[in-house]
């Protein structure tokens, strides 16, 4: 008898839970962003503020890049998500296959104040910027680095760490160097493959990159500058280089909204929101990224620090943007020259 | 009849992903793009290309120096576990075999990118993100496995056939080379084959201690899916690196069928 009532409740609890759990989802508005760091940031300084606006509660369905492609691939049409935050070059993969809706900038009145380059698309705009550049471990190696050419110096052989899973960047720089860009990249075939037995290691994810670096396996690597600020913060003496010869290679998280999402108004709420000088500033302080509303406060000892475009010009001098459309074709061509010239050995 | 719906479920969930393996291989490729074009078989060209098959034979080539290794060092860990007569050593013995087994395969991968970067000891030669690195990661995984089943297999000689081998006048290495080891070879053969089978699998340790030199399949796999976004070309390559897997695989079961006792 006793086993039949704990059942019985067990069921009744069980079909409570499932009945609640469609109720919330129902209300909330669903973010989509990696993990980690990302996602409470997000959560803490743009969530929280939304909800105490807007009543909408946010819920956040969390993972790497790939995976949340896919399943947003899966869901086409009636998305499990309302709005996604992902890099721009990617959301250019979303935008081919159909998966995000075109923005209604009435609705979005803050992209008025931001940085042109932030709009990236019809669809999506930028929340944050960033650089990958020339970052070392001083203690390690004795020499000033202040270029990106001082990676082409024998001293360094052995030393560098660069991505593998993204070669655009330091295939970009080669090819800026030898009068071309992301489009003729070819033109720095030659001078990337004078770089290939300086490199000591190639990493797929930031926790490599990170780790080779706190290890010393690989003291100077081609690196997010957002990844340099938090080894800083984690008392790990780097340099970020801010580089004199060419930009650094920017980088643009964005947020676009899901096509088919019943959620569309809060969507293009919560990212007027994220793109207020207010939230910007926060964004600044705990991310260490640049804001793409330049009214936004910078702290101090952020100005002018690689990756933290305070103005127009700032954007234009200090960093180098890669063409979306260029990036995301090339890449795969890209990933197959570089393993083939540079990681093979 | 019905007691094997069950397992014909399970293996039509199998087929089923096999099928999407193989229907995603046929597909275009279109850079820049989620969308596949028709059906071709370039995908399958593009993996023909040296630097694919060249991971497809480093991948051969560690999983078999693996097996071999992996084999020399557990046997004689294996033997001490079937033949120790005091059941504390065969104790401490079997802690020492599954403690690995416990921390994890990041965790032991990670420990070894301190231990072969010179940070802790200092090698004569490079280490990290090398093969040879590499296989040292690959035979410690691989070992707790072959000391179990190389001690199963050596429990189970009647010590017997040891005894009177040794009572006819034959030395200890005579007794081990003639009698111990031929008996030994089933749990040799399957220890070897499950070992090699895994280690074509790889894909923390390659991927950890390999720092982007050492690919193995199942970065490459990962290289093109994630990285590339080239679904059709991780999908061709899985299936050409699949089928000649299991072509190895059912030859060296061949082998160690007609070599066993």
């Amino acid at each position: 008898m006793r086993a039949r009532f704990g059942l019985t409740a067990l069921a009744a609890l069980l079909a409570a839970s499932l009945a609640a759990t469609p109720a919330q989802a129902q209300n909330a508005l669903v973010v989509s962003i990696w993990g980690g760091n990302w996602k409470d940031t997000v959560e803490r300084i743009i969530g929280k503020a939304f909800t105490a606006r807007t009543g909408i509660p946010v819920e956040y369905e969390v993972g790497g890049t790939i995976d949340r492609l896919a399943k947003a691939r899966v869901a086409k049409g009636n998305p499990l998500v309302d709005l996604n935050f992902t890099t721009t070059h990617v959301a250019r993969l979303y935008i081919s296959d159909g998966l995000y809706d075109k923005l209604d900038m009435a609705k979005i009145p803050n992209a008025k104040e931001i940085t042109r380059e932030a709009v990236r698309s019809d669809y999506h705009v930028g929340s944050w910027a960033y650089v990958y550049t020339v970052v070392y471990r001083p203690d390690l190696v004795k020499e000033e680095i202040t270029r990106w050419s001082d990676l082409w110096k024998p001293s360094l052989k052995g030393k560098i760490a660069m991505p593998d899973f993204d070669p655009s960047h330091i295939i970009t720089i080669a090819a800026l160097m030898e009068g071309g860009n992301e489009v003729n990249w070819q033109k720095g075939e030659a001078k990337l493959r004078q770089l290939k037995e300086s490199v000591a290691a190639f990493y797929s994810t930031d926790a490599q990159s990170q780790d080779l670096m706190k290890t010393g396996q690989g003291p100077v690597q081609v690196m997010l500058s957002v990844n340099a600020y938090h080894l800083q913060e984690q008392g790990i003496a780097v340099k970020v280089v801010q580089p004199t010869d060419y930009p650094g290679i920017v980088g643009i998280d964005t947020m676009a909204v899901m096509a088919g999402s019943k959620k569309a108004d809060a969507a293009h709420q919560f990212i007027n929101l994220a793109l207020s000088k207010e939230i910007q500033g926060e964004l600044v302080k705990a991310l260490r990224a640049g804001p793409v509303n330049p009214g936004a406060a910078v702290p101090a000892n952020l100005k002018g620090q690689p990756g933290i475009f305070g103005t127009a010009a700032e954007w234009k001098e200090r960093g180098y943007i890669m063409n979306d459309d260029a990036r995301a074709k090339n890449l795969p061509g890209w990933r197959e020259w570089f393993t083939a010239n540079i990681v093979k050995k | 009849m019905k007691l094997l719906l069950p397992a014909a479920a399970v293996l039509a969930v199998f087929a089923a992903a096999l099928g999407a393996l193989f229907r995603w291989s046929v597909l275009e490729f279109v850079p820049g793009s989620l969308q596949t074009g028709g059906v071709t078989l370039a995908n399958f060209r593009m993996v023909m290309a040296p630097q694919y098959l060249g991971a497809i034979r480093d991948t051969v080539v560690l999983s078999a120096l693996t097996t071999v290794l992996t084999l020399l060092a557990a046997y004689p860990v294996a033997y001490a576990l079937a033949r120790t007569p005091s059941r504390r050593v065969r104790s401490l013995l079997l802690v020492l075999t599954l403690a690995p087994f416990f921390t994890g395969a990041i965790v032991r991968t990670y420990a070894w990118v301190l231990v072969l970067g010179n940070t802790v000891v200092t090698w004569p030669v490079p280490m990290l993100f090398t093969e040879r690195g590499v296989l040292v990661g690959l035979v410690h995984f691989s070992m707790p496995t072959m000391i179990l089943i190389l001690a199963a297999a050596l429990s189970h000689i009647d010590p017997a056939y040891e005894r009177a081998a040794a009572s006819l006048g034959a030395r200890p290495g005579r007794v081990f080379l003639r009698v111990t080891l031929p008996l030994s070879l089933p749990g040799i053969v399957s220890g070897g084959l499950i070992v090699f089978a895994w280690t074509l699998s790889a894909f923390p340790t390659p991927e950890m201690l390999g720092g982007g030199k050492v690919k193995m399949i199942a970065n490459v796999v990962r290289d093109l899916g994630l990285d590339s976004f080239n679904w059709p070309g991780a999908a061709a390559f899985a299936l050409v690196a699949l089928v000649l897997t299991l072509g190895m695989l059912t030859a060296l079961g061949r082998l160690g069928a007609r070599h066993a006792p």
